[in-house]
């Protein structure tokens, strides 16, 4: 019945255009014609990129969630990123020249800290040579990615993808804070996901306040764009796919990648036992805290991917006035994933008619029409609605929102 | 009955009174915030470094969390001014945590008090601006007023309230995200309406005309309605057949119907009920606080949560978190104009009580690790 009603919407999008497609090449002068030429190329670039936060919050949403663990807090992940990342690159260039080095360091102080939290919990194994090599090669790791970085990009996108680096991992610390508290100390997952998105709300605009007197950030340059060889040459999907920013070929990698995990890993095997029937996996001698654990960091990683693709991304500010620049993306994420059935490309799917919603309602405030913007900005939050009535009650995974005690201690 | 009054049954007695898990989640409470307050210092301070100041006042600090705390705690008590703003603010915090707790104790996340109450006060304004010119001058035609638009509130705050109630009941939308989005849709229609039909003449900022000036209270009159409301919300959840099958739903949805209780006429009708309480808040905001509708409607829903989550959701536990807020809303300005200390760390603070509050075993275990206390399970 569920995937009846989830196919019929499907189908009822796909019907909407192809008659729109039909109208504009059989009625090229009509004022319909007119609205509908709003999908082109650069309607559909636009959608893709805005897809970007929305979707990888869904990804990270669905790793915690078939863990048994419901992420409510994704909105507030995606803050975290979207402000450390602003205010990372703020810091670097704040003296003469883009400073390179204090970059650097940053990221990997803040990768010890968290390699030596996570040894702490005890989630890096026993032993000192096993935690030691893995904190020694996830160091290795990042002094690869980072160096890498500097080689190839001048001293100012050097900064800006430092300053990535950084908001990525200040939102899986956010996120492994959350873990500990609905892991460790057994709190109610959607209380403390409220708190983790309430305490985001108002810390990202205290600190905007700190560093810079009000709570918008100043302009900093944004991540330059991608243009793959060859495939960019080919029209419309080259333009769309293969010319944009690097965050939308990180989700073009992210998603395919995510439901190759979840459904062919035998990491994805856990982590959907984990939350269907921990007391199993236990049983089969997998440590189910360390699987929710994991779970919960990889929603925590993409959704901080999610949000400094935002503001370091495609705007080069923050902003965090009323409900800041994210503006709901978050819970529209947890919405597509639901729409998506917890399939990564489903929830891709539902990200993608979510951010084409917002395209159009920004591409119609720009064309004006004499639609009253403030109504028109209402489009995507109403159709999230309209699409968790239809889409109903999803089976979310057996154990999820429940604490699982091993009984060991 | 026993008869003989040992100390033993005396400490029985006690034990009945007060309600064990009563007890412990007011102990939880207390902890969450305190815990919350100085870890609210340890960012005051940590941020202080960050700041730009003439001269350090707290060490290596541009902030003194120690002032940070006079300020948002006691220097409130100190002035008439700001005792009429802790007052003020205070009373919305009633209406919008006793509008949270009935939703939460339902079993449903009512996150949108903060929509419900922008709607409820533009209705609340838009009542009381159309009915000024209809009614006399005076005392009654204000109280005739300020009751409509009381009304007019809660019934428009109820109604959008239900939209989210009826989504859940008969769709199964997840009402968190529901509710949220409605926060968005609430403020764009707000604003939408406003601009378009209900803008003040000459005014640079998107507000509504000005409401009669007989039909706007005094915070303590607005403190008044609070406790009848914390009172009759009391009567309501625990007193009446209505109340009881709402905790049941909340509590256990199968034995509610099992005991015959129509579930989702009760989901929707619990909704109603949060959104019309959260709608009445927005009148009061209009009619009290600023003396008519206008955009940028404080986060008071939001707060709402924190409140009635400090409180266990419990009408009485609001009476002890109201306050508590509202003074530090009232002293948030102060650090704000005095020390220059932001005054979104209110807002950082209200996440980290909410959070501590989450986590009752963290604050058992911390007990037992100490020694105290016989929580320990």
């Amino acid at each position: 019945m569920r995937a009846t009603k989830r196919f019929a919407f499907a189908a009822a999008v796909l019907v909407v255009a192809v008659v729109a497609l039909a109208i504009e090449v059989l009625f090229p002068a009509s004022p319909v014609t007119e609205v509908i030429r709003i999908v082109d190329t650069g309607y559909l670039a636009s959608a893709v990129r805005l897809s970007v936060p929305i979707a990888f919050a869904a990804l990270g949403g669905i790793f915690a969630e078939k863990s048994g663990v419901i992420n409510i807090g994704l909105e507030g992940l995606l803050i975290v990123g979207a402000f450390t990342g602003v205010a990372v690159s703020y810091w670097l260039r704040g003296g003469e020249a883009v400073a390179v080095m204090p970059g650097v360091v940053l990221v990997l102080v803040c990768v010890l800290a968290l390699l030596l939290v996570l040894a702490f919990l005890g989630l890096l194994g026993s032993g000192v040579r096993k935690i030691g090599t893995r904190v020694g090669g996830g160091l290795l790791a990042t002094v690869g990615l980072v160096g890498l970085t500097v080689v190839l990009t001048d001293a100012s996108q050097s900064a800006t993808w430092l300053s990535f680096y950084v908001a990525v991992l200040m939102s899986v610390a956010l996120s492994l804070l959350f873990a500990g508290v609905t892991i460790e100390y057994r709190a109610d997952q959607v209380i403390a996901g409220l708190a983790v998105w309430l305490i985001a709300l108002g810390a990202a605009p205290f600190a905007s306040n700190v560093i810079w007197g009000t709570v918008n950030s100043t302009s900093v340059p944004t991540l330059d764009g991608w243009t793959v060889p060859l495939l960019s040459n080919v029209p419309v999907l080259g333009e769309i796919l293969f010319d944009s920013d690097p965050t939308v070929f990180m989700l073009l990698l992210a998603t395919p990648l995510s439901w190759y995990v979840l459904r062919r890993t035998s990491f994805g095997y856990w982590v959907r036992a984990s939350g269907e029937n921990p007391k199993a996996l236990d049983t089969a001698g997998v440590d189910v805290r360390r699987v929710r654990y994991a779970a919960v960091l990889i929603s925590g990683l993409f959704s901080g991917i999610g949000g400094a693709s935002l503001s370091l991304g495609q705007v080069g500010q923050f902003i965090g006035s009323g409900s800041t620049m994210v503006a709901g993306r978050g819970w529209i994420g947890i919405t597509a994933y639901l729409f998506g059935n917890y399939n990564p490309l489903g929830a891709f799917g539902a990200s993608l008619l979510f951010a084409s919603l917002e395209a159009l309602q920004i591409r119609l405030q720009q064309l004006g029409y004499g639609l009253p913007p403030s109504l028109v900005q209402t489009i995507p939050y109403i159709t999230v609605i309209v699409v968790l009535a239809l889409v109903g009650r999803t089976r979310i995974p057996e154990a999820a929102g429940e604490h699982y005690d091993s009984g060991e201690d | 009955m026993n008869t003989d009054w040992l100390p033993d049954s005396v400490a029985k007695l006690l034990g009945r009174l007060v309600d064990a898990s009563a007890g412990e989640r007011l102990a939880v409470s207390v902890a969450a915030v305190v815990a919350s307050v100085l870890l609210g210092g340890v960012v005051t301070f940590v941020s202080g470094l960050f700041a730009e100041c003439a001269t350090p006042t707290f060490g290596p600090s541009c902030y003194n969390p120690l002032s940070v705390y006079y300020y948002l705690f006691l220097s409130p008590l100190t002035s008439s001014f700001s005792l009429s703003i802790m007052a003020e603010q205070t009373s919305l915090l009633l209406f919008t945590g006793l509008a949270v707790a009935v939703s939460f104790r339902a079993g449903l996340f009512n996150i949108g008090t903060q929509g419900q109450l922008v709607l409820g006060g533009l209705a609340a304004a838009l009542t009381a601006v159309a009915l000024g010119p209809v009614l006399p001058d005076g005392a009654i035609g204000g109280a005739i007023i300020a009751t409509v638009a009381m009304l007019a509130g809660a019934i428009v705050g109820g109604l959008f309230a239900a939209i989210p109630g009826a989504l859940k009941a008969y769709f199964d939308a997840n009402e968190v995200i529901t509710t949220i989005m409605l926060n968005f849709v609430a403020a764009d229609v707000a604003f939408f309406l406003v601009s378009t039909y209900f803008q003040k003449p000459g005014s640079g900022s998107i507000e509504t005309r000005d409401v009669p000036e007989a039909a706007t209270f005094s915070p303590v009159v607005a403190l008044l309605m609070g406790l009848v409301l914390v009172a009759a919300t009391t009567y309501l959840l625990w007193g009446t057949s209505f109340g009881y099958d709402l905790r049941t739903a909340g509590l256990q949805t199968e034995a509610a119907e099992y005991a015959g209780v129509d579930a989702k006429r009760m989901v929707v009708a619990s909704m109603t009920l949060s959104g019309a309480i959260g709608g009445a808040g927005g009148a009061v905001w209009v009619l009290m606080a600023v003396g008519r509708w206008v955009t940028g409607v404080p986060p008071l829903g939001f707060d709402g949560i924190t409140v009635s989550v400090l409180a266990s959701n419990n009408p009485l536990g609001v009476l002890l978190a109201g306050p508590l807020f509202g003074t530090m809303s009232a002293g948030s300005l102060s650090i704000d104009f005095q020390l220059g200390v932001p005054r979104q760390l209110v807002g950082v603070i209200r996440g980290l009580v909410i959070l501590f509050v989450a986590m009752p075993e963290f604050f058992r275990m911390l007990g037992a690790r100490w020694g105290l206390g016989g929580g320990v399970q």
